[in-house]
C-alpha cells in the first residue's frame, strides 16, 4: 500500500515536472573575461522585468557568501529574500578565463521587455551594475554582446 | 647579556611576528592534513602519462555529445564539464579510457574555505593579505638568521650536522630540530612570499593573448578530432585544461592549455592558430603554490605539516629560552669603582649568572660593596680585594659571547693595588674540552702581577650546585665569609619532581636512630645505585640530598635521624602509602664500576645504602668486599649481617667486613684497611676501585690510611688513583 502511495507520488512529481520544463528553455551561456588584473571575479546572472526589478537569479558564479554584498544591487534584493542557490552556484572566473553554464528561461518571459543582467564585482576593485545586459529577445539571445567591465563578452545558445 | 646581532634580529623578528606566524602554522598545518587526504583521492586517474588527448577525446566525445571543457588538476583528476547522452549537464570525474563517471567533484569544505581565508587573509582582505605576506618574508629572515646563529653556534658551516649537547629542552630542541626544519621552513617562506608578491602585481605578469585571425574558412568540411596532429602528441599528463568550442561558429576554437604553454586550435582544421609560452613568472608562480600547498605531494605535505608544527614549537621553545635570559638579568646597587668585591661573569645563555648572582645578592646581604658584571666589562677597579670570575666554556674551549675581549682588555688595564683572585668554571663533560675557557682565565689571571690567587679553580658540571658548594666552602675558609653552603640556594626551580609512594620503613631504636626508607617511583624514573635523592621537607625551596640504593627497582635509603633535622623528621614521619614530591640527581661519579677487576665498597653509618643496592645488582659477580664501621651491633646490623650472608652465597659479595666502635672488636674502619693494607695496595695496583660513602670524618681519616699504605709500598699517595677515578667517595 505504502509502496503504491510512493509510486502515485512519484508519477505526479514527474508528470508536474515534465509540464513545468515544456515551457522552459535552456540555454548555454559562454562568459568571456578581460585580461584585467586581480582576484576571481563574482558575477551573479539575473533576470530582469520589464519594470526593472529583479525577478529571478539564473546564475552566480562565486561561491563564498561573504563576497556577495559586493554584488550590491543584487545584494539589496537578495539579502531581503534570501533564496537556496546552492544549485546555481558555481565559482568565481578570473581574469582572461572563460565559464560556460546553463539556465533555463520561461518561454514567455522572451520577448516581453525583460532583460538578462550580467552584474559583476572584483575584490576591492571597481562594481558594475550592468556588465552586461541582453534584451530577452530573440535577436538578443543570438547575439554576441560585449561587455563593459570584467566581462569581454557573453554568447547564449541553446540547448537541445 | 650581549647578544650577537644574529641572536638580537632573530628574537626582534619573532617578537613582531610570532602571532601571525602561530596562526599561519595551525591553519597551515591544517591545509597540508587536507592536502594529503585530497592526494590521496580514489578519483585520481593513472598512468595519464600514457595517454593520449586523441585516445581519451575519441572515447569522450561518443559519450558525451556536448563538451564544454576538460580539466586535469594537481591530484591528477580528470574533470568533464558538459552534457550526457540524456541530455543532463555534467560535472564530474572521468576516467579517461572508458568515459565511466567515477565521481563527482567536491568542492572545499566551508571549514577548510574558511581555514584557507584565514590563513591568506586573516579574514582582512587586503590589510589582512598584506600582513601575511609580510610575515612570510619576515619568516624568511628568521630563517636566515637562525641558520647563521647555527653556524655560529657550531663554529663553522663544515660542523653544521655535528653533534649538539643536551643541556636544556628548550634550547635543544631549538637547535636540533631547527637544524633539520630551517630548509623546508624557508621554502615556505620563500614561496609564500613569492605569491604574495605576486598577488600583489609587484612583479611582472604579462597575460596571455593569443592573437588569431579568423580565417574565413570557406569550407567547413569538418574534420575528425581523432586526426588533429596536435591532440595526438599530447599526452593527458601535459594538460591542464581543454576548452571545447562554444559553438560552429568559425571564430570558436579548442584552446588547450597545457602546463607551459597555451593553443588555439581551429575546431575544423586540427591547426594550431596561436601558441604561446607562459611567461616564467607563471610558471614560478604554479612552482611556488606547489611547494607551498604540498598539492602535488604526499610526501612534501606531510614535510609541510610537520614543519609548520616546527614553527609553533619554535614559538615555543624561542620565547622559553629568552625568558630565561631576561630573568637572569644584572642589577648592582654598587658603582664599579667603590666596590670592593668584582664579581665577573661569562655566560652564554644565562645559567652561569645565577650562581654568581647568588654570591651577588649574599654580599649584598652582608653589607659588602659588590658589583656584578659581564667578563668584557673587565676595567680598572680601585677599590677592588677579591676578583672572582664565574665562566662557561662555549663551543671548544672558548669564550662566551661576553667574555670574547676578556684577554686583550687584561692586557689594556692593569690594577693599582694586589687583588685576590678566584676562578669557577662551568661547563658539562658532556663537552670534549671541559672548562676549557675556565681554564685559559685562570692561566690568564695568574700571570698578572696584581693578581693573588686565593683558591684554585673549581670546576662546576652540569650546573652541580653541590660542586659550586665546594668552592664557597674553599672561598668561605681564605675570605672569613661566612656564605651559604647549602646547595638549595644555588639550585634553580627543582625540575624532574617526581611523585613516590613510602612502601616500608623501618623504626628507630633505643640504641640506633637509623632507619631504612623504601620508596617506589613512577616506571619513567631512571636510577641506580649511588644516585641522589632530593627532597623538599620545608616546601621552601631549600633540598635535602641522601645517597640510595636501588632494590628491585625501589628507592631504598638508609636515614639518621637528627633530633633537629627536618629532613630526616621529614621522612620518619611518612607512614607507608604516603606520597612524595622528590627527585633523582645523578651522580655519575658514584655508581659501580663497569668492569672493574675489584671493588672496595668502605662505609659508616648510613653510609651502606647505596653499597646494598650496588651488592644486589652485582649480577657479572665482580669481586666485591664491603668494609663498614658501626657504633655497635644493633637489629638493623643483623638485617645488614643477614644481607651480606645472603649476596656472599649468590658471590654478589666476597667478603664483608664490620668494625664495632664502641663494642666487640672495639676498631674503626680505618683499623680493617690497616688491618688488609696489602689487599688494598694490590687491588690499586691492578686498577681496582674504592668507594668510600659516609661521614666527611670517616672519608679524612679513610683517605689519610690509604695516603700512608700508598706511600708505604709506592712511594706515592692516592692523589693518581683519585683524579683517575679509582677512589671515588660520596660522603656528607
Amino acid at each position: 500500500m505504502k509502496l503504491l502511495m510512493k509510486l502515485c507520488l512519484v508519477c505526479v512529481i514527474t508528470c508536474f515536472s515534465f509540464h513545468a520544463s515544456a515551457q522552459k528553455t535552456k540555454y548555454k551561456c559562454l562568459l568571456q573575461m578581460s585580461n584585467y588584473m586581480g582576484e576571481g571575479a563574482y558575477v551573479v546572472v539575473s533576470l530582469i522585468n520589464p519594470k526593472g526589478e529583479y525577478e529571478k537569479t539564473l546564475y552566480v558564479m562565486g561561491d563564498d557568501k561573504e563576497w556577495y554584498n559586493s554584488l550590491k544591487e543584487w545584494y539589496k534584493v537578495y539579502s531581503k529574500r534570501p533564496t537556496d542557490i546552492s544549485a546555481i552556484t558555481g565559482a568565481s572566473v578570473t581574469g582572461g578565463d572563460r565559464s560556460v553554464t546553463t539556465f533555463e528561461i520561461d518561454n514567455t518571459k522572451v520577448n516581453k521587455g525583460y532583460k538578462l543582467r550580467f552584474e559583476t564585482a572584483v575584490e576591492d576593485q571597481q562594481y558594475h551594475v550592468d556588465d552586461v545586459e541582453i534584451a530577452l529577445t530573440d535577436e538578443g539571445l543570438a547575439a554576441r554582446t560585449e561587455g563593459k567591465g570584467y566581462i569581454r563578452y557573453v554568447k547564449l545558445s541553446k540547448s537541445e | 647579556m650581549t647578544l650577537s646581532v644574529w641572536r638580537y634580529a632573530h628574537l626582534a623578528l619573532a617578537l613582531f611576528s610570532f602571532i601571525f606566524l602561530a596562526l599561519a602554522s595551525v591553519t597551515g598545518v591544517i591545509l597540508a592534513v587536507d592536502a594529503v587526504r585530497e592526494r590521496a583521492s580514489p578519483y585520481r586517474a593513472d598512468n595519464i602519462e600514457n595517454i593520449s588527448l586523441t585516445e581519451t577525446l575519441t572515447v569522450l566525445r561518443k559519450a558525451y555529445p556536448e563538451i564544454t571543457e576538460i580539466s586535469v588538476d594537481h591530484n591528477q583528476h580528470i574533470v568533464l564539464q558538459g552534457v550526457d547522452a540524456n541530455g543532463d549537464d555534467v560535472e564530474a570525474y572521468i576516467n579517461p579510457r572508458t568515459g565511466a563517471l567515477s565521481g563527482k567533484p567536491e568542492k572545499k569544505s566551508d571549514f577548510i574555505q574558511w581555514i584557507t581565508a584565514l590563513h591568506r587573509s586573516l579574514f582582512l582582505h587586503e590589510a589582512g593579505r598584506f600582513f601575511i605576506g609580510l610575515n612570510a618574508f619576515l619568516l624568511m629572515l628568521i630563517s636566515v638568521s637562525g641558520i647563521a646563529l647555527i653556524i655560529q653556534r657550531q663554529e663553522g658551516i663544515r660542523r653544521f650536522f655535528s653533534r649538539i649537547v643536551k643541556d636544556d629542552f628548550a634550547q635543544y630542541y631549538h637547535v636540533v630540530t631547527g637544524r633539520l626544519a630551517l630548509i623546508p621552513i624557508f621554502i615556505i617562506a620563500l614561496s609564500g612570499t613569492y605569491l604574495s608578491l605576486v598577488r600583489f602585481n609587484l612583479l611582472p605578469q604579462p597575460k596571455i593573448n593569443h592573437e588569431v585571425e579568423t580565417v574565413a574558412s570557406d569550407s567547413p568540411s569538418e574534420k575528425n578530432i581523432a586526426d588533429f596532429a596536435v591532440f595526438s602528441n599530447t599526452m593527458l599528463s601535459e594538460v591542464r585544461k581543454i576548452e571545447f568550442p562554444f559553438s560552429d561558429d568559425p571564430d570558436e576554437y579548442y584552446v588547450l592549455k597545457l602546463k607551459d604553454r597555451e593553443m588555439v586550435i581551429d575546431q575544423f582544421t586540427g591547426n594550431v592558430l596561436s601558441n604561446v609560452q607562459y611567461p616564467f613568472t607563471a610558471l614560478l608562480e604554479t612552482l611556488s603554490l606547489d611547494l607551498h600547498t604540498g598539492r602535488t605531494s604526499i610526501v612534501w605535505a606531510i614535510v609541510l605539516a610537520i614543519a609548520s608544527l616546527n614553527i609553533l614549537f619554535f614559538i615555543y621553545s624561542g620565547f622559553s629560552m629568552t625568558v630565561r635570559r631576561i630573568a637572569t638579568r644584572i642589577t648592582n646597587k654598587h658603582k664599579p669603582h667603590e666596590s670592593e668585591f668584582i664579581l665577573l661573569v661569562g655566560s652564554e645563555n644565562g645559567s652561569t649568572l645565577r650562581f654568581a648572582n647568588a654570591i651577588h645578592q649574599q654580599l649584598l646581604a652582608n653589607k659588602r660593596t659588590s658589583f656584578l658584571a659581564e667578563l668584557n666589562n673587565y676595567a680598572v677597579f680601585p677599590k677592588a680585594k677579591h676578583l672572582v670570575v664565574f665562566t662557561s666554556t662555549h663551543g671548544l674551549g672558548h669564550a662566551p659571547s661576553n667574555a670574547n675581549k676578556l684577554v686583550s682588555l687584561l692586557s689594556k688595564n692593569t690594577q693599582t693595588q694586589s687583588v685576590y683572585t678566584s676562578v669557577v668554571g662551568f661547563g658539562s663533560h658532556a663537552y670534549p674540552d671541559f672548562c676549557g675557557y675556565a681554564r685559559t682565565v685562570d692561566e690568564v689571571l695568574a700571570r698578572q702581577p696584581w693578581a693573588e690567587p686565593l683558591v684554585t679553580l673549581h670546576t662546576v658540571d652540569d650546573k652541580s650546585p653541590l660542586q659550586f658548594t665546594q668552592w664557597v666552602k674553599a672561598w668561605n675558609e681564605k675570605t672569613g665569609l661566612s656564605l651559604t653552603t647549602a646547595p638549595a640556594l644555588y639550585n634553580g626551580v627543582p625540575e624532574g619532581l617526581r611523585k613516590m609512594h613510602v612502601l616500608e620503613k623501618t623504626m628507630v631504636a633505643s640504641n640506633d636512630e637509623t632507619f631504612l626508607l623504601t620508596l617506589k617511583p613512577d616506571r619513567k624514573t631512571v636510577f641506580t645505585s649511588g644516585d641522589l635523592l632530593a627532597i623538599y621537607p620545608d616546601n621552601n625551596g631549600k633540598e635535602r640530598l641522601y645517597s640510595i640504593s636501588k632494590s628491585k627497582g625501589n628507592i631504598q635509603l638508609a636515614v639518621k635521624l637528627h633530633p633537629s633535622g627536618s629532613g630526616s623528621r621529614y621522612l620518619y614521619d611518612l607512614n607507608p602509602g604516603a606520597v612524595i614530591s622528590a627527585r633523582i640527581v645523578h651522580n655519575k661519579g658514584f655508581h659501580f664500576p663497569q668492569p672493574a677487576p675489584a671493588v672496595a665498597l668502605i662505609a659508616n653509618g648510613t653510609g651502606i645504602a647505596p653499597f646494598l643496592g650496588m651488592v644486589e645488582q652485582n649480577k657479572k659477580k665482580t669481586e666485591v668486599h664491603l668494609y663498614c664501621g658501626f657504633r655497635r651491633r644493633t637489629e638493623l646490623i643483623q638485617r645488614y649481617e643477614g644481607f651480606a650472608d645472603e649476596y656472599m652465597q649468590k658471590q654478589h659479595l666476597k667478603t664483608f667486613n664490620i668494625a664495632f666502635s664502641q663494642e666487640e672488636n672495639h676498631c674503626y674502619v680505618m683499623d680493617l684497611i690497616k688491618r688488609d693494607a696489602k689487599f688494598f695496595v694490590n687491588l690499586l695496583a691492578v686498577g681496582g676501585v674504592v668507594m668510600i660513602c659516609g661521614s666527611l670524618a670517616m672519608l679524612q681519616d679513610v683517605e689519610a690510611t690509604l695516603d700512608q699504605i700508598c706511600i708505604k709500598r709506592f712511594g706515592a699517595g692516592i692523589a693518581t688513583y683519585k683524579s683517575s677515578g679509582q677512589v671515588v667517595a660520596d660522603c656528607y
